[in-house]
């Protein structure tokens, strides 16, 4: 800018002034004046120009800083706030927005600075505007001021500013505890002073936008996360923050997410509950609802959305705001509401009826929000108690009524999402959810009163009757995503699991209507076989298992889960346990079930689809039902609840046990086998159904032990297993499917009692595969044949049933199962050769043997694992040898890189492999004491990794997973025998030596941290060996001649560098730190005169002395502050990490930025710049102000 | 398995099947099929049904394994596919003559003349300069379906 001699005579007069009016403050002379002069530089309407002269031009610091801090005030005065209020009227209102979003950050920024008298100031002009003395506009602005500072100091919405999370916390805590309240009540009174003016005018005010911005801003202060205010009692984990405000826009807010419970502390209670402020909401939003016939009113007017919303939110009020008196207060608050909130939804057929004929569904949708809320913050027996002072009926009465109007609606108009009673269902259903939970996870609250198991009941029905219309109607639609059981299941669940919570309510009713409808269904399907197309009962009878899978059971994730608690308690009628509702319908489906037995009623009826919701169902009811474990069973109901269910539950109980062991329990597995065997054998390709059977079912069954010892005993099983070994058949399963099966068929084999009598069942499993995989092995004309493709598949198969067995292990079977991998073991070795080119069966080698040394190593006898090893290690070679220098070439990009990846499945294999012997080291069940003399583990490790280190390509150490298992690897190597490093050959030495480099450079933290440690542990070892006399690493660490005559530094001074440079220099993250200085110190401690010039070095390339000094300084204390000692002890690592933090924080600033100067030549315009500027510490400047963003 | 169920006839021409069925169920991703009278590499496969009660069927999506050309097929998955013999054979390279030719030294001793060299320039060059370099090169050449060409090469 140029500027007139005039105009730079005045400015340095100005600069002139304030820098004596600087130093006389500091000389503590004529202070007031000088005090004054420094005002009036603030308060000069422009002082932009002289701030800007006196900040480029004064050699005063003190003066550069209070006109810093002038141009700061006028900013925040001129640019915000003054902008926005003499601008009120403009139409722009997104600049506005952005104006005082501008405003609250330059207020935020200074928060922690500012005087409370500078705050009131401020503050004070934002009241004046909210109070409407300037007219409505201004009243606007002062609001949405409001709303951005609240909306700023809050954590989830604020801007970073590159400020650390403290100060926003700080200033979190300050807003919340000093203005929150104050910022609420000024939005009230600004609503309240204005509701008059809209309610008498017929058309839309000026005011309505006030109103309804100040009603915005109340529901944002409500929403706040209160942490301070409400003693701390509770944390405000698991709260949802919405601050955006974005009142209109909430037809895709997704389920669950909308019920933010609201606690804000006892101080709210004033304001919130005792000051009649929800009546006057109330009541406002009752005449404006007279009001939606004028026009520019309507339901979905901001105004009356805004309104709503915060009705809402205040149902959704907990926590000690309510003074502790039983809850009546709460209660009564929560009445008060309700009691405004029931014209928006009762009577429901009404409403519903106005809405189908075009009435705005949003109130209707507010209202399901606020039941929703209601619910979350009351027991069932509250949340019905409520309505039944104001009306006939309970809260639950009108809940089912609701649900069931929104039920019949979705029947009419069939499937189609996001209508307004999709949204509603969910809603409501969410609601129920609330109710029902606390009744299944709280226990003590007992079941839901008499009158609201009939309403579940009545809800039930309904909602069964939609589901299954919903299912007759899309049978035949061939919509894709639904053709996967495990999609539609998943997607469903939620859905489902309320639905279960629901029917679980009153087990009396609802359980005897499902199964009559399942009766009617199957009964239907039998009339009309081979005359009537099925599909549509099929689609039903899809969709009603899995609604009686769901209400029946719960998903067991893992464990064994049991029987419900609702169905465990509730009272049934009859007496026999044969009648007990759970107990006939479940029989009814094993008894339809069966009938998939028959091949006749199979192709007529039984559906792939339906079989694999009969094998869903199957595996969900048996984990619960089927055999349960009788302790368990005794115990839940003598102790978790009180005398008077007890006597109930143990009924429920006793009536389940109709299905344990020494009752149909056993004829009801060995039919579950039988249908589990048949979708195996009878469904040829269908992958899905069998996936369930194999990863569902059987898992499900041989999980507990009970079962298993049954299982083994059984007809089918046996010859399940027999199938399995000795029959063609099975194996035209999917391949990955029989591996699952062997594992299940071996794990089978813990039920048997006699140790020696398992390892035989298992024997006799897997022999005949063995045996044949060797017979082929040995064949002569073995290269010709194995090339055939059905050789190919028939080897993979077996070699994916010897994976799974192996995959089973357990102690019991653990001799069986080595044996059948040691025979094998020649024949592996000869299938590698033969099957070189064949990735596919190469990986399911290697798979094999990876899993069967993972299972088997622990337990092998000294003799035993030297045999593996050495397998081991042969197969390593012959990888190796096949793979080296080995250059796919195609056409085709898509088979190159899918060459890739195969190399890199094999090479993880591999590295699995030696890591599954590592563990040799670290536990060993075998009967060897550990003095006999055995493998060396660590060598045969090394000696796999030489092998495997060349095959790894820097581009395959792009996949992180295999990254992350070779540095693992190596780490762990390195740190539990850092000795065998010195005998390494030359080239393995280097090479682990390059990947050491390599993996210091990573990008991913994890890796470096693993290579410091291995560093660390090198260095270490090579320290503590040498200061007792010993040699340590020897040459290696010494450094030697090369040909030239010329000194190679060892690899310590090495490494010493390239970790100095690493801290010093380069970017990572400061969780790095430790690790860090956990490997410098032994590195500094075993190369001390490098690292001395080293230091120097770096000392001497400072051209500005005072960084020298502070540099040299630092280095000094880096080595000798905190009493750090030559050991290497726990204590002095912790020392030298406290030391390396202090020096780093200290150098690192100034260092850095210099180098970024280097690497960025471009930024030596700014450097000049800011040079000529003669601000200090250029390079801090322009590193915290650029390199953040060459960082981005 | 008893020997009956499972006997493989070794017969001298056991190679001399160009295809095998396979039930369509069980190829997996990576395997090989047939598809349009071509050998394919499979790299992609997912199931459907036909209609929401019918039958599984496979959908493949394949790769030639001689012209690198993309390739679909949807096939009920208890149906049976053809799968190729694909078989691979290392021999060493002694020459590479001017007309496109290379010479192979097979297991016996003999050699090997009627292969001809990729006409894809990339590929050409990967084999041409290796051999120029001297190194001692081992080819490997896949066959399928009457179609033989080179897919990988080897320093020893």
């Amino acid at each position: 800018m140029q500027r007139s001699p005039n105009d730079l005579s005045q400015l340095q007069a100005t600069m002139r002034a304030i820098e004596v009016a600087c130093s006389s403050i500091q000389m503590m002379v004529n202070r007031a004046e000088a005090e004054a002069t420094i005002l009036s530089l603030c308060q000069s309407p422009q002082p932009y120009q002289a701030c800007q002269y006196i900040l480029e031009n004064s050699q005063m610091p003190n003066a550069r800083f209070q006109a810093a801090t002038a141009i700061r005030d006028a900013a925040i005065r001129d640019y915000c706030l003054c902008y926005v209020m003499q601008r009120a009227s403009s139409p722009e209102g997104y600049v506005q927005a952005k104006v005082s979003a501008a405003a609250a950050q330059l207020m935020k920024r200074g928060w922690l600075e500012f005087s409370a008298a500078e705050k009131e100031t401020f503050l004070s002009e934002v009241k004046q505007a909210t109070l409407g003395i300037h007219g409505a506009d201004v009243q606007f602005i002062g609001i949405k001021l409001m709303e951005s500072l609240v909306s700023e100091f809050s954590l989830s919405t604020s801007t970073a500013m590159g400020l650390p999370a403290e100060f926003h916390d700080q200033c979190q805590k300050s807003m919340e505890l000093e203005y929150l309240k104050t910022f609420y009540c000024w939005a009230r009174d600004a609503a309240s002073s204005v509701t008059n003016k809209i309610l008498d005018s017929d058309s839309p005010v000026p005011e309505t936008k006030v109103c309804t911005a100040a009603l915005r801003l109340m529901l944002q202060i409500l929403n706040w996360d209160f942490r301070y205010s409400k003693n701390g009692l509770e944390s405000a984990k698991g709260k949802k923050n919405v601050f955006s405000a974005q009142v209109g826009n909430d037809n895709n807010l997704s389920r669950r997410s909308e019920c933010t419970i609201v606690q804000p502390g006892p101080v709210w209670h004033d304001v919130l509950i005792s000051s009649g402020h929800i009546g006057w909401l109330l009541s406002f939003y009752g005449a404006l609802r007279q009001k939606f016939s004028c026009e520019g009113f309507w339901l979905d007017c901001p105004l009356a959305v805004s309104a709503r919303k915060l009705i809402v939110q205040f149902c959704s009020l907990k926590g000690n705001i309510f003074h502790s008196d039983i809850g009546q207060m709460q209660e009564n608050h929560l009445l008060q509401l309700l009691s405004g909130i029931m014209q928006w939804i009762n009577p429901p057929d009404e409403v519903s009826k106005a809405i189908e004929s075009g009435k705005s569904e949003s109130e209707m949708l507010d209202g399901c929000r606020a039941l929703l809320s209601i619910a979350t913050v009351t027991t069932p027996v509250v949340f019905d108690q409520l309505l039944k002072s104001i009306s006939p009926f309970g809260t639950l009465t009108l809940l089912s009524a609701l649900m069931c109007e929104v039920l019949k609606v979705l029947m009419v108009r069939n499937a189609e999402e996001e209508t307004w009673s999709w949204v509603a269902r969910d809603l409501l259903l969410d609601t129920w959810t609330a109710l029902l939970v606390s009744i299944e996870s709280g226990g003590e609250t007992g079941l839901l009163p008499a009158v609201g198991r009939n309403a579940a009941s009545n809800v039930f029905s309904l909602i069964v009757e939609s589901e299954l219309k919903a299912a007759s109607a899309s049978a035949f639609s061939d919509d894709m995503a639904s053709d996967y059981f495990q999609a539609s299941a998943s997607a469903m669940d939620e859905r489902l699991s309320s639905y279960a919570l629901i029917g679980r309510a009153s087990i009396d009713i609802t359980i005897p209507l499902l199964t009559n409808l399942f009766n009617e269904r199957v009964a239907r399907l039998h009339q009309g076989r081979g005359i009537t197309d099925p599909t549509v009962t099929l689609e039903e009878l899809y969709s009603m298992l899995l609604i009686i899978g769901h209400v029946l059971a719960d998903e067991g994730e893992g464990e064994t889960p049991l029987v419900p608690k609702a169905i465990q308690t509730q009272h049934v009628a009859s007496g026999e346990s044969e009648k007990h509702p759970v107990v006939v319908l479940s029989s009814s489906i094993l008894n339809f079930a069966k009938q998939s037995l028959d091949s006749e009623m199979r192709a007529s009826i039984f559906s792939p689809r339906l079989m694999e919701a009969i094998t869903w169902f199957l595996a969900r009811w048996s984990s619960t039902y089927l055999m349960p474990s009788e302790e368990t069973g005794e115990s839940n109901s003598g102790s978790c609840y009180d005398n008077n269910h007890m006597v109930q539950s143990s009924v429920s109980s006793k009536a389940f046990l109709i299905f344990g062991e020494h009752n149909q329990g056993k004829s009801v597995l060995d039919l579950v086998v039988h249908i589990a065997t048949t979708t195996l054998v009878s469904y040829p390709g269908e992958k899905d159904l069998q996936a369930l059977t194999c990863y569902h079912l059987l898992h499900a069954l041989v999980r507990r032990r009970n079962v298993c010892v049954h299982l083994v005993g059984l007809d089918s099983w046996r010859r399940l297993a027999n199938a399995f070994a000795n029959e063609r058949l099975l194996f035209t399963l999917y391949s990955a499917h029989q591996r699952s099966l062997a594992q299940t068929l071996v794990v089978s084999a813990s039920g048997i009692k006699n140790p020696e009598a398992s390892n035989q069942y298992v024997r006799d499993l897997m022999c005949h595969m063995t045996n044949y995989l060797m017979e082929l092995s040995s064949k002569n004309d073995l290269k010709i044949v194995a090339h055939q493709p059905d050789v190919i598949l028939l080897v993979s198969c077996l070699l994916e049933r010897l994976r799974g067995a192996a995959r089973a292990t357990e102690p019991r079977m653990q001799k069986a199962i080595y044996e059948m991998g040691s025979t094998v073991m020649n024949s592996i070795l000869i299938f590698l050769e033969v099957y070189k080119h064949e990735f596919a069966v190469v990986y399911l080698l290697l798979k094999f043997v990876v899993d069967w040394v993972d299972g088997q190593i622990i337990y092998l006898e000294a003799q035993e694992t030297a045999g593996v090893v050495n397998f081991c290690m042969r197969l390593l070679q012959l990888y190796s040898s096949h793979n080296i220098g080995k250059i796919s070439l195609s056409i085709s990009s898509s088979l190159l890189s899918e060459a890739k990846t195969e190399k890199y499945k094999d090479l993880r294999a591999l590295l699995q492999l030696l890591a599954n012997l590592c563990s040799k080291d670290l536990v060993d069940f075998s009967s060897d004491s550990p003095e006999t003399p055995g493998t060396n583990i660590s060598q045969v490790v090394y000696f796999g990794l030489c092998i495997v280190i060349p095959l790894i390509s820097l581009d395959l150490l792009k996949y992180p997973k295999l990254c992350h298992d070779f540095f693992s690897l190596l780490s762990h190597l390195l740190e539990v025998y850092p000795e065998m490093v010195a005998q390494l050959n030359d080239e393995a030495f280097s090479h682990v030596l390059g990947t050491l480099d390599f993996g210091l450079h990573h990008q991913d933290m994890e890796v470096v941290d693993m290579c410091l440690r291995a560093l660390k542990a090198l260095a270490s070892y090579h320290y503590k060996e040498t200061t007792v006399g010993k040699v340590g690493l020897g040459t290696r660490a010494a450094g030697s001649k090369d040909q030239n005559g010329q000194m190679s530094e060892g690899i310590f001074g090495r490494f010493l560098r390239t970790l100095l440079h690493l801290v010093l220099f380069e970017d990572y993250s400061t969780d790095l730190v430790s690790a860090a200085a956990d490997a410098l110190l032994p590195l500094i401690l075993c190369e001390q005169s490098l690292y001395q010039r080293l230091g120097n070095e770096l000392i001497e390339r400072q051209v500005n002395p005072a960084f020298k000094s502070r540099l040299a300084n630092a280095l000094q204390c880096l080595t000798s502050s905190n009493q750090l000692s030559f050991t290497l002890d726990r204590m002095n690592y912790q020392r030298f990490r406290k030391n390396l933090i202090n020096f780093l924080v200290e150098v690192r600033g100034f260092l850095r930025t210099i180098k970024i100067l280097v690497l960025f030549p471009v930024l030596f315009v700014c450097k000049s710049v800011l040079q000529t500027s003669r601000i200090q510490d250029p390079g801090r400047i322009l590193f915290e102000k650029i390199y953040p963003k060459q960082v981005k | 398995m008893s020997d009956e169920e499972h006997h493989f006839d070794s017969k001298a021409d056991a190679g001399a099947s160009k295809t095998y069925p396979q039930q369509a169920g069980t190829i997996r991703k990576n395997g090989y099929i047939v598809i349009k009278n071509r050998p394919c590499k499979v790299v992609e496969v997912s199931t459907s049904k036909t209609g929401k009660h019918g039958h599984a069927k496979c959908h493949f999506v394949g790769i030639d394994i001689f012209n690198g050309k993309k390739l679909e097929d949807i096939v009920p998955s208890s149906h049976n596919c053809d799968a190729p013999h694909v078989n691979r054979t290392d021999y060493q390279l002694i020459d590479i003559s001017e007309d496109g030719f290379v010479s192979l030294l097979t297991e016996n001793g003999n050699t090997k003349d009627d292969l001809k060299l990729p006409t894809d320039e990339n590929l050409l060059s990967q084999i041409k300069d290796g051999f120029a370099e001297g190194k001692d090169l081992v080819v490997t050449v896949m066959s399928a379906m009457g179609e033989e060409q080179i897919c990988a090469l080897k320093d020893i």
